[in-house]
């Protein structure tokens, strides 16, 4: 067996699933089957440290079909894999044919579409089939997300989605273009040396942008995130916007970046991660509070991204190298964690039918499975140590305080982001102890709750694979190093070094300490309070009698103080009904925090956009006589510019 | 042979820091007290807390999940953690290595996650008060703390406590000093952030998020705060005076002397000042980071490497 022959199997099991799609055992046998063969293939060129490329002799579009598994490929593709594989498991128990007869078989077979046109976009090494694999990824993931195509809402959540694609799709085919007029061929490759190609990077950048959304292209992303259904949200959210920074980071490795794209991009960064986690706070939906969440991480991945090239352009090694590992394995570990919360939204969402937070409260009683995997994703989430979360951020802090170190020219510009670095992550706490709070813990806030129960295994095991991925990452970091320094050496040829730095090790020895003593402490106080006695009581109200579970903070109330600190950007409409009179009867309080950038950017363009189109329809109303007119006008035009011009 | 010597220094660092813990809040407990003109408890009055705590019989609220309980565990793991990294004398910290100064913010930020769940785990309106404060106010507290070492970082050209504390922060001292100062106090939930004293449980930020601990948890909480004031005295000491170059007894007495002064400069500005109003807060805390800033732009002109 070798990685090409994995690669085959892999796909031979996704189409075999995509053809038995009517059959929801024998597509699920063949999906994890295919993906398990992928992870394989990933790994194993991974760890041999090799490439593996494939020329067939068959044609696609008049272009030879040549596919290339490298380190960066790889990278991207055991994640595809591994993430892919739990959802398709996740999608199994979730999304079952007894509910949903008629959408779930062809719901499968756009899975295993959009399975598929990810994994051909990361193998296909011709811009022609980049864009062919690209367009059915982009395509396929549409018709996931508008599954429940009868409420409106999701028609308008995929609409906004197919829209925000296709302007990404433009810009890559523009960019695809003209590197094929430029260099003659579709074949893509190295060419770092053609030094006149780097102004093509601003449109790559564009074009993976919106896909991978950060601020302020990010506008398809909450509402396609949170009206999808769960098992696609999780694919949504943990691999296909990771396809845009697979776009990134493919590009800005192979071509020549412009000057200041690090710094364009770390600054685009920095902004999607304390804006988006801004913007999660303001948020009473489970779903599209960690919609734009993902918008914060990819921020955290960027801001990394950015500083590995500018590193690479001052030809910085030490702490550009650190920088790159952080943004990559960030993109690990985003997609690790962020499929396992939305796996537990999901969760929620199945037994109580409602995504409000506000009329949630003390799942834990009812689904302790699902109220601990959340926890530990909202622990990875935040960033705190012993999780993989707090690894990744502290490799891109590494990177951040050398180049501050370095003090070259611009590197201040990494004190800044290792500041908004630190505030993003005091912001990710503050919304993820409201959001597990809120929803796990305290007193049930409706009858909603009544209803919840823990789900099948189908649903469980992925999330408990996901939940112990998070813990092995944090806990031996060093493990994963090795297949990190092959795809840093494929992005930058220069920087090969396998070892890892002797900070991951310590790092590593420190988070296995502090996950043992906290088992121990927990355990030791748990004894010490069941030997000395317990007495149950209820909540000390502070000496209220009759406390309600209405009386609980809400989410709302809960990021009252942070969100009237960003005020300026969340425009948060609030209705209010106040109590009046002496024996008010009614009083009401409702809370939104629209998208800004689709509201008042978007929106007013598209409108304006329509307007001007409106007003240049009316040149169009089928009366002869006019045509007549335009045509004479123009034949005037034509010929004053023909005397005109033609004195020359 | 080096496994043995480095567990040594842990389990001595883990003790010396415990046992002392407890004594500040009864030095700030002291002054005020004789500010006030009265008597007050005696100094060791939190050791004898924490024994009569460890001992009682616990209520727990019909509410909460085991996470209650397990909170003030993490919690207290974490700063024990946090309290490894500082640099004690001429041996450095127990633990370093490069980076450990954001595995240290990070640590903090763990505590105060485990602390904020276990009292939203109440349902009480006034624990989701409180914690909702606290994770707010830290915000503008750990931006502070980030460009205080970021100052450090750039002087010493290190990521590592042990080598970033060594030498004295240079010419934005006076600055820095002043800026870790006014976080020490919020993050310790002092005067003029948090009233420790109050009695309305509305007006309160750390104190209301524990309302609902009793016995052994609340005894762990009580030490752990006591450390997390211990730690961020150690931290403004070390970031001010030099103690890099220092013979071992110099060291230990600068160091215990300089303490001592910052818990009696708490128990003063106690004495003297009292709370802000909330919407206040971010404003103080804010000057504290400009401050910082500021320590970071004098550092960042002061050292073309």
């Amino acid at each position: 067996m070798t990685p090409g022959w994995l690669v085959f199997a892999a796909g031979a099991g996704v189409v075999v699933g995509l053809c038995g799609s009517r059959a929801p055992r024998v597509w699920l046998t063949a999906t994890v089957a295919g993906a398990a063969a992928a992870l394989a293939a990933a790994l194993w060129v991974l760890i041999a440290g090799q490439t593996w490329d494939w020329r067939f002799a068959v044609t696609l579009g008049g272009e030879a079909l040549h596919l290339r598994l490298d380190g960066i490929s790889a990278f991207f593709l055991a994640l595809l894999a591994l993430v892919g594989g739990l959802c398709s498991i996740y999608a199994h128990g979730y999304w079952r044919d007894e509910d949903h007869p008629a959408s779930a078989p062809s719901g499968r077979a756009w899975w295993s579409t959009v399975l598929v046109s990810m994994a051909l976009v990361l193998l296909s090494t011709n811009g022609l089939h980049f864009l062919v694999a690209w367009e059915a990824f982009s395509v396929g993931n549409y018709f996931l997300i508008t599954r429940e195509r009868h409420k409106p809402e999701a028609r308008s959540a995929g609409w906004l989605f197919l829209v925000a694609s296709h302007a990404a799709t433009l810009c890559l085919i523009v960019f695809f273009a003209g590197l094929a007029a430029r260099t003659g061929s579709w074949e893509l490759g190295p060419m770092q040396y053609r030094s006149e190609l780097a102004p093509w990077f601003w449109l790559a950048l564009l074009g993976f942008g919106i896909k991978a959304g950060f601020f302020p292209l990010h506008i398809w992303l909450p509402s396609a995130h949170a009206n999808a259904p769960t098992h696609v949200s999780a694919l949504l959210s943990g691999v296909s916007i990771k396809m845009g920074i697979y776009g990134l980071v493919r590009f800005s490795g192979w071509m020549p970046a412009p000057d200041g794209a690090g710094w364009v991009i770390a600054a685009a960064g920095a902004a999607s991660a304390v804006l988006g986690v801004a913007f999660a706070l303001g948020q009473h939906d489970l779903k599209r509070l960690l919609a734009y969440h993902s918008v914060e991480n990819i921020g955290i991945i960027l801001i990394g991204l950015g500083f590995a090239m500018v590193a690479a352009a001052h030809e910085e090694y030490a702490w550009g190298r650190l920088a790159m590992a952080g943004s990559l394995l960030h993109v690990w570990n985003h997609a690790l964690f962020k499929a396992l919360l939305f796996m537990g939204a999901g969760a929620v969402l199945h037994s109580t039918g409602t995504r409000e937070m506000s009329r949630l409260g003390g799942l834990w009683r009812a689904m302790p499975w699902t109220a601990a995997l959340f926890l530990l994703g909202a622990v990875a989430i935040s960033g705190l140590p012993p999780l993989n979360g707090f690894v990744s951020e502290f490799l891109v802090y590494l990177g951040l305080f050398g180049a501050v170190s370095a003090h070259t020219s611009g590197s201040w510009t990494a004190a800044p982001a290792a500041i908004l670095l630190c505030i993003t992550g005091a912001l990710a706490l503050a919304c993820f102890a409201k959001a597990f709070g809120v929803v796990f813990l305290g007193l049930p806030r409706s009858d909603a709750v009544a209803r919840a129960h823990e789900h099948a295994s189908a649903m469980r095991v992925p999330m408990l694979l996901l939940g112990l991925a998070c813990v092995a990452i944090g806990l031996v970091p060093a493990a994963v190093w090795a297949l990190l320094a092959h795809a840093i050496a494929t992005w930058q040829p220069g920087w090969t070094e396998t070892a890892p730095p002797a900070s991951v090790v310590a790092l590593s020895e420190f988070h296995v300490g502090v996950a043992v003593f906290a088992g121990l402490g927990v355990w030791a106080l748990r004894r010490r309070v069941v030997r000395n006695g317990l007495t149950r009581a209820p909540t000390w109200d502070c000496a209220y009698a009759r406390p309600t579970a209405r009386m609980q903070y809400t989410p709302g109330s809960f990021a009252a103080i942070i969100t009237a600190w960003f005020g300026w950007i969340l425009h948060q409409r609030r209705r209010v009904v106040r109590p009046a009179g002496p024996f008010p009867t009614h009083a009401s309080f409702e809370e939104h925090t629209p998208d800004t950038v689709l509201d008042q950017v978007v929106r007013p363009g598209g409108v304006l956009v329509m307007r001007a189109a409106g007003a240049a329809r009316r040149l169009q109303h089928g009366r002869i006589q006019a045509y007549v007119l335009y045509v004479l006008i123009g034949v005037a035009g034509l010929a004053i510019l023909a005397v005109t011009g033609g004195a020359r | 042979m080096k496994f043995a010597t480095s567990s040594i220094h842990v389990c001595a660092s883990i003790g010396i820091w415990l046992l002392l813990a407890p004594l500040l809040p009864g030095v700030i407990n002291k002054v005020k007290a004789w500010i006030a003109g009265r008597t007050g408890p005696p100094v060791l009055q939190l050791y004898f807390d924490l024994a009569r705590l460890w001992r009682k019989q616990i209520v727990l609220s019909t509410a909460v999940s085991p996470a209650h309980v397990a909170g003030p565990a993490v919690a207290f793991v974490a700063l024990v953690g946090a309290s490894l990294l500082l640099p004690l004398g001429r041996a450095g910290a127990p633990i370093a290595f490069e980076g450990d100064a954001v595995l240290f913010v990070y640590l903090l930020a763990l505590a105060r996650f485990a602390t904020a769940t276990a009292a939203l785990d109440t349902g009480s309106a006034f624990e989701g008060m409180g914690a909702a404060r606290e994770v707010s106010f830290a915000v503008l507290a750990e931006a502070a703390i980030i460009t205080a070492l970021l100052v450090l970082g750039v002087q010493t050209g290190s990521v590592s406590l042990t080598r970033m504390l060594a030498p004295a922060a240079g010419a934005g001292t006076m600055l820095l000093a002043a800026g870790l100062y006014m976080v020490l106090l919020a993050e310790n939930c002092r005067m003029p952030f948090d009233d420790p004293n109050t009695h309305l449980e509305l007006t309160m930020i750390h104190e209301v998020m524990v309302l609902d601990h009793s016995g052994p948890p609340l005894a762990v909480i009580l030490h752990g705060a006591a450390l997390k004031l211990l730690i961020f005295c150690v931290l403004l000491t070390e970031a001010v005076v030099p103690l890099g170059g220092l013979s071992p007894l110099v060291v230990v007495a600068t160091l215990g002397g300089a303490v001592l002064l910052t818990a009696v400069g708490v128990g003063v500005v106690e004495s003297m000042q009292a709370r802000l109003p909330f919407r206040r807060v971010p404003m103080l805390l804010t000057t504290a980071f400009l401050l910082c800033l500021f320590a970071l732009m004098i550092a960042w002109k002061r050292n073309p490497l």
